[in-house]
């Protein structure tokens, strides 16, 4: 195995790097991830997709339905205990 | 093989109601027990904690038998639901003394008073929200449960 250091060596210092050593357990020669994580990344990427898709599928009749109704809560409040009486 | 599909429909149907229990159930605590209003709203609670997510479940099981003949989009379907639950919800109401019918308004919970003209607008406002949540929240448990 490659021992890497930075060369510089101060006194009563090979005991504690000694302690580091067997602490951290040695990474290898190519320590690679277990998986490969690209189709994870894809998975994510596609999904941002998937919404701005699905609220791009949305018609502008939803759209125009959910601001007005967004607007009346908004605009009349004391509606809303009747509404939720309804629902 | 879809087995059980008028039972996987009404929960389905109950599954949005059921969301608005805890906020009706917070309402009824805060205004009640909280600012102590003296009006018993609890009278009124019956309506929609017990029979309207019943209903919804009822009214999502009707599509899934009647959509295969009538191939009616869920959104319309349900948009029909206040038509049913307006009249029934009022009825209740004004037996149980929760809304008080006057000449020119109506008046909710001896507090908030509303005008004829405006309860059509209010009624408009409930068909277009049935509307898009049936189209989007209970079609989406629709398929998430396999009926739709």
């Amino acid at each position: 195995m490659k021992m890497q250091g930075t060369g510089n060596r101060d006194r009563g210092t090979e005991a504690f790097e000694q302690l580091l050593r067997r602490a951290v357990p040695p990474a290898g020669d190519d320590p690679g991830p277990e998986r490969d994580l690209w189709p994870a990344m894809q998975r994510r990427l596609n999904g941002r997709d998937e919404v701005a898709a699905k609220l791009g599928t949305v018609p502008w009749f939803d759209w125009a339905l959910a601001a007005g109704v967004a607007v009346f809560t908004v605009a009349f409040p004391a509606a809303i205990p009747v509404l939720l009486y309804y629902l | 093989m879809n087995p059980h599909p008028y039972l996987r429909a009404f929960l389905a149907g109950v599954f949005v109601p059921t969301l608005i229990l805890p906020v009706l159930l917070c309402v009824f605590i805060v205004v009640r027990l909280v600012l102590e209003s003296p009006f018993p709203i609890e009278r009124g609670l019956v309506f929609p904690l017990a029979l309207v997510p019943a209903l919804w479940g009822l009214w999502n099981m009707l599509w899934e038998w009647s959509h295969p003949s009538t191939h009616l989009p869920l959104g319309l379907h349900g948009a029909f639901l206040p038509c049913l639950l307006g009249p029934a919800g009022t009825l209740l109401a004004t037996h149980l003394g929760v809304l008080e019918l006057g000449v020119s308004s109506v008046t909710w919970f001896h507090a908030v008073q509303i005008p004829y003209a405006a309860v059509g607008v209010c009624f408009a406002v409930a068909v277009a929200a049935y509307y898009l949540v049936w189209k989007y929240v209970v079609g989406f448990v629709n398929r998430t449960l396999g009926i739709a």
